[in-house]
């Protein structure tokens, strides 16, 4: 059609996005392009890959941010043009599939429903009554089901039975359904946030640090660990990791709930998941001055303790839980005018150590591990729109393949001057189904018309 | 012990191994009896390796782990044959031609085979580790090794095909009994829409999933990534039935394609890339 080349169902650009070609093109494209994520290791510093691939290798690697393929521009392209291609084929088909649903099925002759894939046709002696008429009909409704009729059809009365027309939608939640997934998949990634925290035990955080962009995230309420728990198996796999946490609002306890790998706690949109563990070595000194004053410090590894009167003070350099039956700890002591010292301290055991004209005495009276959970929080209120994109997916899918539009037609009436029953039918799907149901219909039709097989 | 799950896989290895040769003797050699006897000696099997399975949860739960057997390399490739002979029979059944049988059991006798000599295959019954306790577990290996079988039997016919299509003008012989091209590429394609679906819920329950334990419902792990291939592959095939020229001999080479594709995402990822599926390893 000449004259309708500037609408733009026939732009040359229209029919590129709207080919089924083009989709062909851009799944094996994506096919073989996500190969080499796969390959390359991902999300490595850049020096990795200038020591692991060389510098030539290393210039194709940043320009095609092959370090981070799945995100990279030309991978977005893909998509893009995937996302594209999927929409224009969608409103390409659309007026095909409308005239579909609304093509009126009576409006057929008997001449036409003699081409039909599935026909069979009876010459009828007998006066054409109502009971006669009344026993062909229920015997089509037994097996065709529920039908439309049409008087005065060539002649004649028509019935037809349809089902599934509806299932021309079916490809396009199918191909939505990839739509609304990438829908939820920006949701997510524009609205939500990821981030990860160690938690040592009994502490609390109101805030985390976001993954992607490195900014603090404030979580509106704090959560508390009041304790982490490692179970193993006999042949010591581990078996459990729990942490028990609990949500305070403006320090009221507000929620509570023991997570381990696979059941997280959510609270208010936000999601805390069990994802690691470390354990820190955690000893308690005592520090006596000559002069009696003293004082108990606990000192966790890599972090500091002081006694801040005295102006001293205290790291844990090195834990050993078992020396000659007694724990140890290398601890280290500094003053606020760059002095320090090292020395090993046992269990039971005291030492004494000068700082200008004061003797102190210190010795180590408790020791244990402490915990530390690490904990993956996330925020994506994306992830139901993505859900419901697999559902849709599946439905849609299912309906694509597995749901036939079935017509079947019954005439009755006169033809070439003779009395005549035509049944035909066509099916777009399971045509071995649809024509099991269709000879039983005209088995049905034999024994009432009185044909012998 | 010899009432153990173990011996009753030893049992099904062998009797798949005779099943895939019986099946192969009555391609090539047409007779008819021998093809009945393979489907008796299969479903045998199926029946034997059906009781090992249920036995090696029971045993589990003796060993005080209780889960389903499906939680290593070894237990998942017990798995897979099972589910692909079952897939097979189904076919048999439907489409009432042995001759399949003789492109689809090698797969199943192969994967026993694996599971059982090889050496670096640990075959006793593990404790599940954090990350896999989860009911998603079952869910998720049922529906893509439902895919996997699927897509095992589809290359069968697939290679079916190109024999048939290579030698068309013979009428007789081990080629003539094979199904007709055009009723092979219909089979093909049935086969393919079926795995194609599992597939896709294998990839969904497996994001739902990973969702639950990590917090990311889809994180482009090699073994995602690979899954994703896969059904890019096997998308190409649905559609380009759509476009012309692309019937017949490029869907069978898409069936073998797509299948290499689904062996690299079982095999492939565990042994040569590193990620979050590495229990599948071991």
């Amino acid at each position: 059609m000449k004259t309708s080349s500037s609408t733009y169902q026939d732009t040359s650009i229209w029919r590129f996005f709207s080919s089924v070609r083009l989709a062909v093109f851009l799944l094996i494209t994506l096919a073989i392009t996500s190969i080499v994520g796969t390959v390359i290791p991902q999300g490595e510093p850049l020096q990795f890959y200038l020591e692991t691939f060389g510098p030539n290798f290393f210039r194709i690697i940043k320009i095609l941010h092959l370090n981070d393929t799945y995100h990279s521009w030309w991978y977005l392209i893909l998509l893009g043009l995937f996302s594209i291609n999927l929409v224009i084929c969608t409103l390409r088909r659309l007026p095909f599939t409308l005239k579909l649903c609304r093509r009126d099925n009576l409006s057929v002759d008997s001449g036409r429903l003699l081409k039909m894939p599935f026909k069979k046709d009876w010459e009828i002696k007998k006066e054409l009554d109502n009971d006669f008429t009344q026993s062909i009909i229920s015997a089509f409704k037994k097996v065709a089901g529920k039908f439309h009729e049409r008087a005065e059809v060539d002649g004649g009365r028509l019935f037809l039975a349809e089902r599934g027309k509806w299932s021309y939608w079916g490809v396009y939640g199918l191909h939505g359904s990839i739509l609304i997934i990438f829908f939820g998949a920006l949701v997510g990634l524009f609205l939500g946030f990821k981030g990860s925290v160690m938690l040592p035990e009994g502490e609390t955080i109101d805030h985390i640090v976001n993954r992607q962009t490195g900014e603090h995230v404030s979580l509106g309420f704090s959560v508390r660990c009041n304790r982490f728990n490692i179970s193993f198996y006999d042949n010591g796999a581990p078996k459990e990791y729990r942490s028990d946490l609990t949500v305070l609002n403006d320090d009221k306890e507000v929620f509570h709930k023991s997570i381990v790998v696979n059941d997280p706690m959510e609270y208010r949109g936000v999601t805390f998941y069990q994802a690691s563990y470390r354990a820190i070595s955690e000893v308690t000194v005592e520090v006596a001055k000559s002069d009696a004053s003293q004082r108990s410090l606990t000192i966790s590894a890599f972090q500091r303790a002081s006694w801040p009167e005295e102006q001293l003070s205290f790291r844990l350099v090195q834990y050993q839980p078992d020396v000659h039956g007694s724990p140890a700890a290398q601890i280290w002591v500094g003053d606020h005018e760059g002095r320090e010292g090292k020395f090993w301290l046992l269990k039971g055991n005291k030492k004494e150590f000068k700082k200008g004209e004061n003797l102190y005495r210190i010795s180590l009276t408790n020791a244990k591990e402490r915990y530390l959970t690490g904990l993956q929080v996330k925020k994506d209120p994306g992830v139901w729109i993505v859900w419901l994109g697999c559902t849709v997916l599946i439905v849609g899918f299912a309906v694509v393949f597995w749901v036939p539009h079935r017509r079947m037609w019954l005439w009755i009436g006169r033809r070439e001057g003779k009395t005549t029953v035509i049944l035909s039918g066509q099916t777009n799907k399971n045509k071995l189904q649809f024509e099991k149901d269709i000879r039983k219909i005209e088995e049905a039709l034999n024994s009432s018309l009185g044909v012998r097989q | 012990m010899t009432f153990s799950s173990s011996y009753l896989f030893s049992l099904t290895t062998f009797i798949y191994l005779g099943a895939a040769a019986l099946y192969l003797t009555h391609w090539i050699f047409r007779v008819q009896k021998i093809g009945l006897l393979a489907t008796v000696v299969t479903v045998g099997g199926l029946v034997i390796q059906t009781v090992g399975l249920g036995l090696r949860w029971i045993e589990s739960y003796q060993l005080g782990y209780g889960h389903a057997p499906l939680s290593n390399l070894y237990e998942s490739l017990v798995f897979f044959s099972w589910i692909t002979v079952l897939v097979y029979l189904i076919m048999e059944w439907q489409v009432k031609r042995r001759v399949i049988g003789a492109f689809a059991t090698p797969f199943a006798s192969l994967a026993m085979a694996y599971a059982s000599f090889s050496p670096d295959i640990r075959d006793e019954i593990q404790p599940l580790i954090p990350a896999l306790q989860s009911n998603w577990l079952i869910a998720h290996v049922l529906t893509c090794f439902l895919g996997y079988a699927s897509f095992a039997v589809a290359c069968g016919l697939g290679i079916m095909y190109l024999f048939k299509n290579r030698f068309s003008g013979a009428s007789d012989g081990i080629i003539g009994v094979m199904p007709d091209c055009k009723v092979l590429d219909e089979l093909i394609h049935q086969t393919i829409i079926f795995g194609f679906l599992w597939l896709s819920l294998g990839i969904i329950t497996g994001a739902v999933w990973a969702n639950d334990a990590w917090g990311t419902y889809w994180s482009w792990d090699p073994k995602e990534t690979w899954s994703l291939i896969t059904w890019f592959v096997y998308a190409t095939a649905l559609h380009a039935r759509f476009v012309r020229g692309w019937a017949g001999r490029r869907i069978a080479f898409l069936a073998i394609v797509g299948f290499v594709a689904v062996m690299f995402t079982y095999f492939g990822v565990n042994f040569l890339l590193s990620g979050l599926h590495s229990y599948g390893s071991q």
